[in-house]
């Protein structure tokens, strides 16, 4: 097992971070683990969510959680959000225990979720915004100046009367957005805030982060996409299977992101194949029947294995960015490390 | 306050559309129209009140009832209960606030009874103390939203919410003098019925519909805003209880 906690804190001393991260981090998760009673059938049984995590966040730092489908990347969000208590370990926010303090908690905390629910549909833009400013004690001219500022902010000042329910995803998706910001929180959890956002929108969603950084917000989000973890976080964590792999620095995903990539190409005999493998820059090779996998990590390698392709006369080649699990794997073989 | 406000502003932007609202208005004057061709029939022209106040209280209970059982289930599957947990307003204010709203609107179903009494059947309900009347309606609907914010918490653990919800309308209106005067019930029954903010509620609003002075006015507000603030009080305790208990389960989101 991959130790984060290790690689959190050499990271911090590579960097200009502050020396006391008790003082310096925003957000600290402690080997926190949660399970799940779950029924099987007749069978009462457990699903582990998160197991021994540790994570920190400087404030100020965006921090990208990374990890496929069933990661337990929501159920840390849930815990620091409150929502959910951890089984083991502990997590704070802010230096505030999120069990032991939680209200505490979410006074400095804004959450925002992906996707279509977790508005009042049947309300305008602006009633939600209303009441969810209410729900952070605002009132009255604080209330409406908050509204207007924040529907201005995320693009809805001409669509705030219209009800919810008629919005688009992206829309909803940048209501959701100005909610979280309604309490003006030094920390933001996201949770895959671009699900359902057009490229335009997602764009315009990688601005505002950066805005939010600007403003000395620290911003924890979810995502599945690997490039946007490289456009907007300081540094991203890699989580699978309730488990954290290891945290990064973005330069380091980016390097890899841009510079591995993979070429497909079909109609390659075994000993096209073999000379391509041997080729620098080519890290790993598979031939199957007459198709050709080869993973590059820089593009000048990309680039001599499609002329060596080409010289042979092969035609049928595709390039493609590495995975998520592609660029997990590279970064974890690269030092040798065992996966579980 | 202002967070009660906004969540009383917010159920009465929501409310008025929804399919339990209608049913009671539609059903309020049917229950007038029954309760007071029995008064007529037996020549009891003096409980023409009642025949005003019973589905007035009815009407209103059940959608108070409705409302308490719906928010908590509503809030989960349209995703915002998480939302709003996470936030530091208080919760129970947000449901009393809301149950509140749906309560107040319960009492349009007074005027509807009124209405009926007066176009069906020609008997024009004098309304000889009307603030008594007002004040009363007030502190009713505030009881009853503070009793039914006791069984919001319990429906967060009970998905079948609904037959709890049903069995407990009935004994209620019993119990509070609602359908017949408590002094024509069983001695215990009324003893248990006085501890019950409902049969002081409907002795006052009769009362303030019937002609001489209503005594000991204030009193009896009084004992119905208590009845309903130490419910409030319960239901409040009861749903940090509960949320405190679905954090630990991880089923705060199950709907
Ligand atoms: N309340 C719950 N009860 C039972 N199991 C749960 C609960 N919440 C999460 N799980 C389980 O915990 C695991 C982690 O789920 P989680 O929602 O945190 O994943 P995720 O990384 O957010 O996935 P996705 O990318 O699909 O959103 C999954 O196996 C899920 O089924
Ligand atoms: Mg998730």
């Amino acid at each position: 097992m991959v130790s984060t906690e290790e690689y959190g804190t050499a990271r911090r001393g590579a960097s200009e971070r502050p020396a006391d991260p008790a003082a310096a981090d925003a957000i600290v998760v402690e080997d926190v683990g949660r399970t799940f009673a779950v029924r099987r059938g007749r069978a009462a049984g457990e699903v582990t969510a998160l197991s021994g995590v540790s994570l920190r966040v400087a404030r100020g730092e965006v921090h990208g959680l990374l990890g496929p489908n069933g990661a337990g990347k929501t159920t840390l969000c849930r815990i620091l959000t409150t929502t959910l208590e951890p089984t083991t370990g502990s997590a704070r926010v802010l230096g505030l225990d999120v069990t032991r303090q939680s209200r505490a908690v979410r006074r400095s905390i804004g959450l925002v979720f992906g996707g279509d629910r977790g508005l009042y549909g049947r309300l305008s833009a602006r009633e939600n915004l209303w009441f969810w400013c209410a729900m952070y004690g605002l009132r009255r001219s604080a209330l409406r100046a908050r509204t207007e500022l924040l529907l201005d902010r995320v693009g809805l000042l001409d669509r705030a009367d219209a009800r919810v329910d008629t919005f688009s995803r992206g829309m909803k998706q940048r209501l959701h957005l100005a909610r979280g910001l309604v309490g003006d929180p030094r920390v933001l959890i996201l949770d895959e805030p671009t699900m359902g956002m057009d490229p335009v929108a997602a764009l315009d969603f990688r601005a505002l982060v950066a805005e939010l950084r600007a403003e000395g917000r620290t911003v924890l989000l979810t995502t599945h996409d690997m490039a946007e973890a490289a456009a907007v976080c300081d540094r991203v964590s890699l989580i699978d299977r309730g488990r954290l792999l290891m945290t990064e620095d973005t330069d380091a995903v980016g390097r890899l992101l841009s510079g591995y990539e993979r070429v497909v190409a079909h109609g390659v005999s075994a000993g096209l194949a073999r000379r391509v493998g041997a080729l620098t820059g080519v890290v790993a090779v598979r031939h199957e029947a007459d198709r050709l996998e080869a993973e590059t990590e820089r593009p000048s390698a990309t680039a001599r294995v499609l002329g060596v392709l080409a010289a042979a006369g092969v035609h049928q080649v595709s390039t493609a960015r590495p995975d998520l699990a592609e660029v997990y794997l590279h970064l974890v073989g690269r030092r040798g490390m065992g996966v579980t | 306050m202002s967070l009660f406000l906004a969540a009383l502003r917010l159920q009465l932007r929501l409310a008025p559309r929804s399919p339990g609202t209608l049913q009671v208005w539609a059903t309020a004057p049917l229950f007038t129209a029954v309760f007071l061709s029995i008064a007529e029939h037996a020549h009891r022209t003096d409980l023409a009140s009642f025949s005003v106040v019973a589905p007035t209280l009815m009407g209103q209970w059940a959608l108070t009832l409705g409302i308490a059982g719906e928010i908590i289930a509503e809030e989960r599957n349209q995703g915002t209960l998480e939302a709003v947990i996470a936030t530091p307003g208080r919760f129970s204010v947000v449901v009393v606030a809301r149950i509140l709203a749906v309560s107040l609107l319960g009492v349009t179903t007074m005027a509807e009874a009124w209405l009926v009494a007066g176009l069906g059947f020609g008997r024009w309900i004098d309304v000889p103390h009307p603030v008594v009347l007002a004040a009363a309606l007030l502190a009713n609907a505030a009881a009853m939203a503070g009793t039914a914010s006791i069984l919001s918490s319990l429906f967060v653990l009970m998905p079948s919410a609904r037959i709890v919800q049903n069995t407990l309308t009935y004994p209620l209106y019993l119990l509070s003098g609602v359908l017949v005067p408590l002094s024509a019930l069983p001695a215990w029954a009324g003893a248990v019925g006085r501890a019950v903010f409902l049969s002081w509620s409907a002795d006052l609003l009769r009362a303030a519909l019937d002609g001489p002075a209503v005594p000991r006015p204030v009193t009896r507000i009084a004992v119905v805003a208590l009845l309903g603030l130490s419910g409030y009080l319960i239901g409040a305790l009861l749903l940090s209880r509960v949320l405190r208990r679905v954090r630990r389960l991880g089923t705060l989101t199950h709907t």
